[in-house]
């Protein structure tokens, strides 16, 4: 019996892990007030949200360098932070994947991701998924568009970047820079929640 | 207005044609040793976004198709690299237990998992898929799973269609329900609304103008299927769950249950080339009871499949191969089946609950929930068992035994309402509403105090649901049992620090690991390696230079040892 008591501490481990809750009712995110964050960048620099002091929003989004799904959006990301940074709602990407999970999300290999895929915005590391759970990000890719309101970061859209992962030339909808554009010209958006598409981000107990 | 009329039915010729998808034939792996890695990843099912799907190696829905041969020790090399743990099952295999990829031998996200077994099944069409408890019905259905094709003399020896993807064809047949980004609906949700054969929505297959042979699996999480073809000719059955039959059995119709595969044949050579014919569900107008006869189309229990007839492959005919199998064989193989009579233990199981309201216990065997740590059955080695499976609740079940093949001996105590189309050896019978079912098996070969096989019913929701059970094989004749020893078993590893090979040397040289894992130094499991054969050492090449723990299991006493190594 002692085998099995030990697969069962195992099971146990990993299954409180691989349990995504798919069972549970759809979490609500627009409208929520997120805190400001300050996490560790590729470059070893810590960056705020505080440090965007004409900031009228940011764009984050959780994403990791496992998911096949995250892997589709690389010059999508560019596009939008080269957009939307000179209008002041910068892009913010947050690593909160489980890195005892996941061993290759490793700050190291965030390194060389933003190396080789030249991003020119923030990659930051969440390994306590303190910023994750705050937002309450569901999969990588999940997208965020928090906008200043009363001196707060309020989520004014929550869900997938856009329609179409494998196929950039068919996206219809592009959730996250209508949203953008909606706010700048101080519109209510129109699609606020939508759902985040990719690998479930595993939270740690 | 001729070529008027000429134009439009070439135009609808075509419409017709081009709302079908070819059917995806999976890759083949054969051989002895078989590199399975399984993944997240995503398939243009729909217009619009790809929908998320797990498979297997190259494919993006499913995986290859094993061929192994009876006789051979099969080495597997399975490498999860899901955002998830799994395991993956090989269904119907006899096999040691803990080889067996049940809910215990949890394969976590990057980890390498290396069971062996010499094959003995006979001939037959096997699958495999993940077992992971509370997990199952999420990763199947995101499509983890492939087919196992055994191959033997005696089938060899037999004029049948052999040519995998031509004349003999693997056919999965799933459905899937989708919200509105394409993305599969699989939990709360019993059946799918459109139909996946091989992953292909709408498919369609070329099969030449002769006997065709099809592997057929049901795959999904419980509908059933009553299959037949769409001119309701006749086909014959010539193979269940675990092996040929002893001659075809003509039919019109079959229906195959969730786990269940049949192999049939069907004659395409009194078929016009260039004309078509449907491989069909007919599941209108079924018994309550019977999973997809439900009349909803929508919910929980609906569907737009549910209660109607369906197609579920096209067919359209080409010229025949080369060298066409033309006559159907009046016999297959010589079977000697168990009998009731041989059987020295009987056991009787009732399937419990399930029954509709708030308040209500999920579907379990004789009132109690699957337990991890739950022995139900102890089963001694080389026992001829005789197991009656009663479902007195509200709806039909389809029931698995994991390690043999049984012979289904009686429906509602009669022998004689065994139907032809399930004579042969099976590992998965249905078990309809209000009936009971029993079956013959012998538990030989692979005796394990502490592993357990499974049995369940297969769908997915219920043993997900606590549907389950475990038994032991033990061998209470031999040495095969525990013998308590407080001490660690003494070995040492060599060379240390290693590069590519690590060598374990035992001070007793009649000690043998029963199990290793090698476990890094943030407690991630690298490898799994149930009764590693050590004389060639560890193959370390894979990990990252650093320090790890090696976690040895001895084979007489199953106490854990550990101790470090470095890899250089």
């Amino acid at each position: 019996m002692e085998k099995i008591s030990l697969l069962f501490r195992f099971i146990i481990l990993f299954s409180v892990y691989a349990f995504s809750g798919n069972n549970s009712q759809p979490v609500s995110h627009t409208g929520n007030v997120v805190s400001d964050f300050t996490l560790q960048n590729v470059n070893g620099k810590m960056v705020s949200t505080k440090d965007y002091k004409d900031a009228k929003g940011f764009v984050v989004i959780f994403s990791c360098i496992h998911c096949p799904f995250g892997k589709l959006y690389h010059e999508r990301l560019i596009r939008l932070n080269a957009t939307y940074s000179k209008l002041h709602v910068p892009l913010l990407l947050v690593n909160s994947t489980d890195t005892a999970m996941f061993a290759e999300e490793s700050m190291k290999n965030m390194v060389a991701l933003v190396k080789e895929k030249k991003y020119d915005f923030p990659f930051l590391f969440d390994p306590s998924q303190k910023v994750a759970k705050d937002f309450k990000a569901e999969k990588t890719p999940h997208a965020f568009v928090i906008w200043k309101e009363n001196n707060k970061w309020v989520i004014k859209y929550s869900g997938a970047i856009d329609d179409n992962g494998a196929h950039p030339e068919w996206v219809k909808k592009p959730y996250v820079t209508n949203a953008l554009d909606e706010l700048l010209a101080g519109k209510k958006v129109s699609v606020e929640e939508g759902q985040s598409i990719g690998c479930a981000i595993h939270y740690r107990k | 207005m001729k070529q008027i009329i000429f134009v439009f039915l070439y135009l609808l010729a075509f419409k017709s044609f081009s709302q079908y998808n070819p059917l995806w034939i999976p890759d083949t792996i054969s051989g002895v040793n078989f590199n399975l890695t399984v993944k997240d990843t995503f398939k243009q099912l729909r217009s619009g976004n790809q929908t998320i799907t797990g498979a297997v190696n190259n494919s993006s829905f499913w995986g290859p198709t094993l061929i192994m041969t009876k006789g051979d020790t099969v080495h597997m090399n399975v490498t999860n690299k899901l955002n998830d743990s799994t395991t993956i099952h090989w269904h119907g295999m006899h096999l040691p237990a803990v080889m067996d990829g049940g809910p215990h031998q949890v394969i976590p996200p990057n980890t390498n998992w290396q069971p062996y077994w010499k094959v003995t099944n006979s001939a037959s069409t096997l699958w495999y898929h993940p077992h992971l408890h509370e997990m199952t019905e999420e990763h199947l259905g995101k499509g983890i799973g492939g087919f196992i094709i055994i191959r033997d003399a005696a089938e060899a020896a037999l004029a049948l269609p052999r040519s995998y993807g031509v004349d003999d064809l693997p056919i999965v047949l799933t459905s899937r329900r989708y919200d509105a980004s394409n993305q599969f609906v699989v939990a709360n949700t019993a059946y799918g609304d459109y139909m996946l054969t091989n992953g292909t929505p709408n498919a369609q297959v070329s099969l030449p103008k002769q006997y065709v042979r099809m592997r057929i699996l049901n795959a999904e999480t419980e509908r059933g299927y009553d299959l037949g073809f769409s001119d309701n000719r006749t086909f014959y059955i010539i193979g269940n769950d675990g092996g040929l039959l002893s001659a075809p059995v003509a039919v019109t119709r079959v229906k195959l249950m969730v786990g269940e595969r049949v192999e049939i044949m069907v004659n395409l050579g009194n078929d016009a080339v260039g004309s078509s014919l449907d491989l069909k569900a007919y599941n209108s107008g079924q018994a309550f009871g019977f999973p997809g006869g439900e009349p909803n189309s929508t919910g929980q229990f609906g569907s737009l499949l549910n209660n109607v007839d369906f197609s579920v492959l096209h067919i359209n005919v080409a010229s025949p191969t080369a060298n066409p199998i033309t006559v159907l064989p009046s016999s297959l193989v010589f079977n000697v089946y168990w009998s009731a009579s041989d059987a020295t233990v009987t056991r009787n199981i009732a399937i419990t609950n399930g029954n509709p309201g708030p308040a209500s216990v999920p579907f379990n065997f004789d009132n109690t929930s699957f337990a991890i740590n739950t022995i139900n059955k102890t089963v001694q080695l080389n026992a001829i068992e005789k197991w009656t499976v009663t479902n007195n609740q509200v709806f039909g079940h389809t029931f698995h035994i994991h390690d043999v093949q049984f012979k289904i001996v009686a429906r509602n105590g009669s022998a004689a309402a065994v139907g032809s189309h399930e004579s042969g050896w099976k590992d998965v019978m249905y078990v309809p509403k209000g009936e009971n079912v029993s079956f013959v098996a012998k538990f030989e070969d692979y005796a394990d105090a502490i592993h357990p096989f499974m049995y369940h019913c297969h769908f997915a929701n219920h043993e997900d649901g606590g549907m389950m059970g475990q038994f032991v094989v033990k061998d209470s004749s031999s040495a095969n049992g525990i013998e308590p020893l407080n001490n660690e078993v003494d070995f040492m590893l060599y060379p240390n620090p290693a590069q590519s090979k690590l060598f374990v040397k035992f001070s007793d040289e009649n000690a043998s690991a029963y199990y290793i894992k090698v476990v890094d130094m943030a407690g991630r499991t690298l490898l799994m390696l149930p009764r590693p054969q050590l004389h060639e050492g560890i193959d370390i090449t894979g990990l990252t230079p650093g320090i790890y723990t090696i976690q040895l299991t001895d084979e007489k006493t199953k106490s854990v040892t550990v101790r470090k190594f470095v890899k250089e």
